[in-house]
């Protein structure tokens, strides 16, 4: 069974860690002495740059690449942590903020002294009561140990944190979304570009960043780029696995919940299985796996055998998922895929925040077609058409035999692409938040379409078995792309 | 509707310690509009909910036309505009807290107390009529490996079943 | 400016343009609804979505972009050399590409989503964008079959409705209060597809402000549907029943672009034309409420003579020979000439002919509404002036800056004068008791005037004028742009136009002026008076002349 490392966590569960005395006892604050006496803030965002760090809160962009954008001309420049922790499936921040707040600090000196930004705002969840009551605390004893405020360590460099609570919204968690809301105003994201590397918060250059992104970097620094770059997968061994030339380093916080015996938190290289954490967490609880979603509910799902997939960005983009926060939820045999689907666009039409036409009146829209089929008034036709699958030449297309016209099926699948498109990997939307609900919503009608006609058919929600919910592997359009990537070229 | 405009009868006022606090606030930022969600939380905290009167005051303290923090108190769920009960129950309803059978909290809640859940524009439907508890459904409140969880006011309890949800409710003064 | 291929035409567009611009510039319309060249770019509404073509250097060729762009937020850029496409573009865009209109039809299929079939009951049929754009760009068709959303009717102010249920929530109204007039009454209340724009309202949706400062009504214009609708204006007219001339509010010396629109039974609405330096898109709601004057009852229709201490009609060749009459047995010492701030340019230049080459006195005032407040906004101005032609008036009677137009007139102009004549012609011009005092004392006194004003009253012999929208002519603003009014409906019962009055009575004095049509006396003003060389109308046409010389 692949064994956890525990790097961010490692020190977790450790008496009073919360407090300043305990974390320096495990090299607490040193990694950011070492920082400011003998680097340079350019030689940390080099070291950032070929660590490979991938940002942790859901995008996975490049840390080091995102903090070149930065432009070093323009005064002030902000750090917002984007502690919003919202999306379903992730509570790894949560746990940092309750028990470890000092290791967070020390992150966010790294970065704002490699920046040159001299105030971060930690933006937490409102409903975080004591993750920002322990890192008030934790603020408030740095600061009295010197370690926050002016000429910190009589190194010229200056740092104020303030924590912002953010009061119940999702769409805070997106990094302009953030920034409106840490403005004072609603959190409606920006239209991109500007980037907020550029022009963010107050219009001034900010870097948004993750929790669990900035966790890493007292380690970064502590050990050296080539420690970082050793941990996380190496390739090679499957035909699944990503090209070298992007490699995904560092260890993640894998979140894992539902169907399991030992849900939790667990601190793995990148790139494990998803097979392999579900084993991790105890394997499945009750029969059999029916589903998982691989990265917070914004992710398309993945069937029981698409298990052997990795968690990793570059893999589960490959399989047309993502891995996004993280947050991995698992279904087994019992669980009716189309209820699931209806539980999660319930939560996306209440966290839309409206400013987009298609994101606005799309999501309820397609929340409605699924609740329509639930409630067992989907309607199906008498019609038949031909049935579009891996056909003759390797090609997606016809395959010569029929299927029956479910007429809301593909009523869903037309209304969640025109908020953003699957196949093309495009949105209409002014942010992702689009994906995050057509994405899933396609992968769940396209992999599970036997739940979906049952439930049409039989007019309730009707619970198949495994293989029975389940396309085959023929006619699953991300299986097969991941395995024939010119199966949705146009022929030469 | 009329157009009457409405005279606030009793306007609202920080407490000394709260104005306070709301001046070490504004030293954060450099605008004071970015004020605004703290400040909104402390408000609520002394006046219990959203009235005009606190907008108008909020609005005033962060010079601001008076719309634009209604705006941003309908944006956010944890803002009322209607008087609460003196516990608000936050039942997780989003899918990894349904797996684990919220669903049963939730009911169980409603049966006890005999109140339907409140909704963001009608909260006295949900609320006991002694007003000691309003009972809300929430999204992911990100502690899903200890689902199922229910927040009463600040507090985060897990693992819950309708039996545990009654001794926590029976507790509380 | 950069090279462009704009569909299949290679044009050049500046530097900092967006595409819907540019677009526009060379006739392609890009369908959008928050984009509003006067406020800033949300990007919301998705409407305008285009087809950027990029260098894709796997390809090795220009291909389109993976991802549609909103063409309001699209700027084109000159590039520089090494980063030109194909050789010689700055930006290449489609807006006619099968993607690009596939992404037209789904957004308008979501825009209709909770949109009521109120057409035939909307105000809005037939200046809508929601309908001219579905028309041309939608699927004819909604697959939509849930419960739709039925936010509620409101009533936001003094003159603004707004129907909810047809609201895009483009949030244009939103934007105009804060950036043009930085009221800020409106906003956004909860969230998603709850969205609904409203003013700030206590929990039994009663106001704590409303959508009350003097630009209010601009955002009717500015809502692309049905939503926002004038109550001054309510179900009173299809557009299509109107017809509609190019001309300038009389509300003050701003004088804003409008548009009026009528039919014979009179004026039906007021709204602003773009113009870059008066009044950009916008005009306050005094000038486009207040022009109810002109069809009122209460206007005057024929000309009227004092009999036995009394006002009572008679004939126009009674009352012009009244009025030669008297005129001509008094000394022209003891003549003044009241020109009006509220009378055209050729109007006032008449009355210098008359006062100067006929008459022969050098008594000459002028006349107008009294100042009220000035009004600032962030972006529009509201002036003190509300006259729309002081400045012209003063240029063509030859009186200084100083000139009052105020009480000061009756006690200095005419103090001595045995024999005024007196144009006013405001909708509303109360005089205080000094005023009236000093007026009273004048023998004779001629008023032309369009109601029975406190002026009217005291006349001796009363002629009736017409409005702005009754005759042709120009005003000059305060900064010095001379622009045209056009006439839109006929002067009520025998009313005249001012100038042909003036014209009548110079003749019948000695004068042998021989205008048949207002252009022609600004001709004879582009002549001879100073600084107003290109002020004809021709030059003028619909963007108006500025003044050279004089102050700005």
């Amino acid at each position: 069974m692949v064994q956890e490392r525990r790097i961010l966590y490692e020190h977790l569960d450790v008496p009073d860690i919360n407090t300043f005395d305990v974390f320096r006892q495990y090299d607490g604050y040193k990694r950011f002495e070492k920082a400011i006496k003998e680097y340079q803030p350019d030689d940390i965002c080099d070291m950032v740059m070929k660590s490979g760090l991938k940002g942790r809160g859901g995008a996975g962009f490049s840390t080091g690449l995102k903090w070149s954008f930065v432009p070093r001309d323009i005064e002030p420049r902000y750090l917002c942590c984007n502690a919003d922790e919202s999306e379903p499936g992730t509570f790894s921040n949560r746990y940092v903020l309750e028990r470890n707040p000092h290791l967070l600090i020390e992150g966010i000196l790294i970065c704002c002294y490699a920046m040159g930004i001299s105030t971060a705002y930690v933006y937490i969840r409102g409903e975080f009561t004591l993750g920002k009551r322990m890192l008030d605390a934790a603020i408030e004893e740095a600061y009295q140990q010197g370690y926050l405020g002016k000429d910190i360590l009589g190194s010229g460099f200056d740092l104020d944190i303030y924590s912002h609570p953010g009061a119940g919204a999702y769409i805070c968690g997106e990094e302009t979304g953030l920034i409106e809301s840490l403005e004072g105003k609603r959190g409606q994201p920006r239209v991109k570009p500007p980037f907020p590397a550029v022009e963010g918060l107050f219009h001034k250059p900010t870097v948004v960043q993750n929790v669990e992104t900035l966790c890493n970097l007292p380690f970064l620094m502590g050990n050296g780029v080539e420690w970082y770059t050793d941990i996380g997968r190496t390739y090679g061994d499957t035909r699944f696995d990503p090209p070298q030339s992007d490699p995904n380093t560092g260890t993640k916080l894998y979140c894992i919940s539902g169907d399991v015996n030992k849900p939790g938190v667990y601190e793995l290289d990148l790139g494990l299985t998803a097979e392999e954490l579900i084993e991790v967490a105890g394997g499945v609880r009750g029969e059999r796996v029916k589903a998982v979603i691989p990265g917070g509910s914004s992710a398309p799902i993945l069937t029981h055998y698409e298990l052997e997939c990795r968690l990793d960005f570059t893999s589960l983009t490959l399989w047309k998922s993502m891995l996004g926060s993280g947050g991995i939820i698992v279904m087994n045999e019992t669980r009716n895929i189309v209820d699931c689907l209806l539980n999660i666009m319930k939560f996306y039409a209440h966290e839309s925040c409206g400013q987009c036409t298609p994101c606005r009146w799309g999501t309820p829209w397609v929340r409605d077609i699924v609740q329509r089929i639930a409630d067992g008034e989907g309607r199906q036709t008498t019609m038949q058409r031909p049935k579009f699958g891996v056909a003759e030449g390797g090609r997606w297309g016809d395959t010569g035999e029929m299927e029956e016209v479910y007429e809301d099926l593909d009523l869903l699948e037309s209304v969640a692409n025109n908020i953003a498109n699957v196949d093309t990997m495009t949105w209409n939307t002014i942010c992702v938040f689009g994906i995050a609900v057509s994405w899933p919503a396609v992968s769940y009608l396209r992999k599970f379409r036997p739940e979906f006609e049952a439930a049409i058919r039989e007019g309730k929600l009707v619970t198949l078995s495994v293989e029975e919910a389940t396309v085959p592997p023929e006619e699953n359009y991300a299986y097969q792309q991941r395995i024939v990537p010119s199966l949705f070229e146009a022929p030469t | 509707m009329s157009n009457e405009l409405i005279q606030i009868e009793t306007p609202f006022q920080f407490s000394e310690e709260n104005q306070q606090e709301f001046e070490r606030l504004i030293q954060r930022y450099p605008v004071k509009e970015a004020a605004m969600l703290p400040t909104l939380h402390l408000a609520q905290k002394q006046a219990g909910y959203i009235s005009p009167a606190v907008m108008e005051h909020v609005a005033e303290l962060l010079e601001l036309p008076v719309m634009k923090v209604k705006d941003v108190v309908t944006f956010y769920p944890m803002f009322f505009e209607e008087p609460v009960g003196k516990y608000v129950i936050r039942v997780c309803y989003t899918l990894p807290c349904a797996l684990r059978d919220c669903k049963l909290v939730l009911e169980h809640i409603k049966q006890k107390f005999d109140i339907d859940v409140a909704s963001e524009t009608d909260l006295a439907k949900g609320t006991t009529p002694d007003e000691k508890f309003t009972l809300l459904k929430s999204e992911c409140l990100a502690s899903c490996d200890v689902a199922p969880v229910v927040m009463v006011n600040d507090d985060l309890y897990k693992n819950l079943t309708p039996e545990k949800m009654d001794e926590i409710l029976d507790g509380l003064e | 400016m950069a090279f462009i291929k704009l569909n299949d035409l290679e044009v050049e567009v500046e530097d900092g343009t967006n595409i819907i611009e540019a677009a526009r510039q060379h006739g392609i319309e890009v369908p959008h609804y928050c984009y509003h060249p006067g406020l800033t770019r949300p990007a919301n509404c998705r409407m305008c979505l285009v087809e950027p073509h990029v260098f894709f250097p796997p390809a090795g060729k220009v291909v389109p972009d993976r991802q549609l762009a909103t063409g309001c937020t699209t700027t084109v850029r000159t590039a520089p050399p090494d980063r030109k496409l194909d050789g010689k573009y700055d930006f290449i865009v489609r807006t006619d590409s099968p993607r690009v209109k596939k992404a037209r039809e789904d957004i308008l299929e979501f825009l209709l989503v909770h949109h009521p079939l109120d057409c035939p009951v909307c105000d809005q049929a037939g200046e809508c964008d929601l309908q001219d754009f579905s028309y041309n760009h939608g699927s004819g068709k909604s697959r939509y079959l849930e419960v739709k959303n039925v936010p509620p009717k409101k009533d936001l102010g003094p003159d603004v409705l707004l129907y909810s249920t047809r609201c895009i929530v483009c949030t244009r109204c939103i934007r105009f209060c804060d950036e043009v007039a930085g009221t800020g009454e409106l906003g956004l209340i909860h969230r998603g597809s709850h969205d609904e724009i409203d003013i700030p309202r206590d929990h039994d949706e009663n106001p704590l402000r409303l959508l009350d400062n003097k630009l209010a009504g601009n955002v009717v214009d500015i809502c692309p549907v049905g939503a926002l609708i004038s109550k001054d204006f309510l179900f009173k007219s299809r557009p299509w029943f109107m017809k509609q001339v190019n001309s300038v509010c009389p509300g003050c010396s701003v004088g804003c672009n409008i548009t009026v629109d009528y039919k014979e039974d009179g004026l039906y609405r007021i709204q602003p034309r773009f113009h870059e330096d008066i009044n950009q898109h916008w005009m306050c709601d005094d000038g486009r409420l207040g022009y109810h004057y002109v069809n009122s009852e209460d206007r005057l229709q024929i000309p009227m003579k004092r009999v036995d201490g009394e006002l009572v009609p008679t004939s126009w060749a009674d009352a012009l020979n009244l009025v030669v009459e008297k005129f001509s047995e008094t000394d022209p010492d003891s003549i003044a000439i009241i020109g009006s701030a509220q009378a055209t340019n050729e109007e006032n230049y008449l009355l210098g002919k008359l006062a100067h080459e006929i008459l022969k006195t050098e008594s000459i005032g002028l006349f107008g509404r009294e100042p009220d407040e000035e009004h600032k906004f962030p972006q529009f101005t509201i002036d003190a002036d509300k006259n729309p032609n002081t400045r012209g008036a003063r240029d063509m009677l030859k009186l200084g800056d100083d000139a009052s137009l105020t009480e000061e007139v009756f006690r200095d102009g005419i103090a001595n004068a045995k024999a005024v004549y007196l144009v006013n012609g405001a909708p509303e011009r109360p005089l205080d008791e000094t005023a009236k005092q000093a007026l009273e004392a004048v023998d004779f006194l001629v008023v032309q005037d369009i109601f029975e004003s406190d002026v009217a009253q005291l006349a001796d012999v009363v002629l009736p004028g017409v409005t702005f929208a009754e005759k042709e002519g120009t005003f000059t603003n305060a900064k010095g742009w001379v622009q045209r009014i056009h006439r839109a409906v006929d002067p009520p019962g025998e009313a005249r136009t001012d100038w042909e009055i003036i014209q009548q009575l110079a003749n019948r004095l000695g004068g042998e002026m021989n205008y048949h049509f207002a252009g022609e006396i600004a001709l004879d003003i582009a002549e001879n008076v100073p600084d107003y060389q290109d002020a004809t109308h021709q030059k003028i046409g619909d963007g108006g002349v500025k003044l050279n010389g004089g102050n700005n």
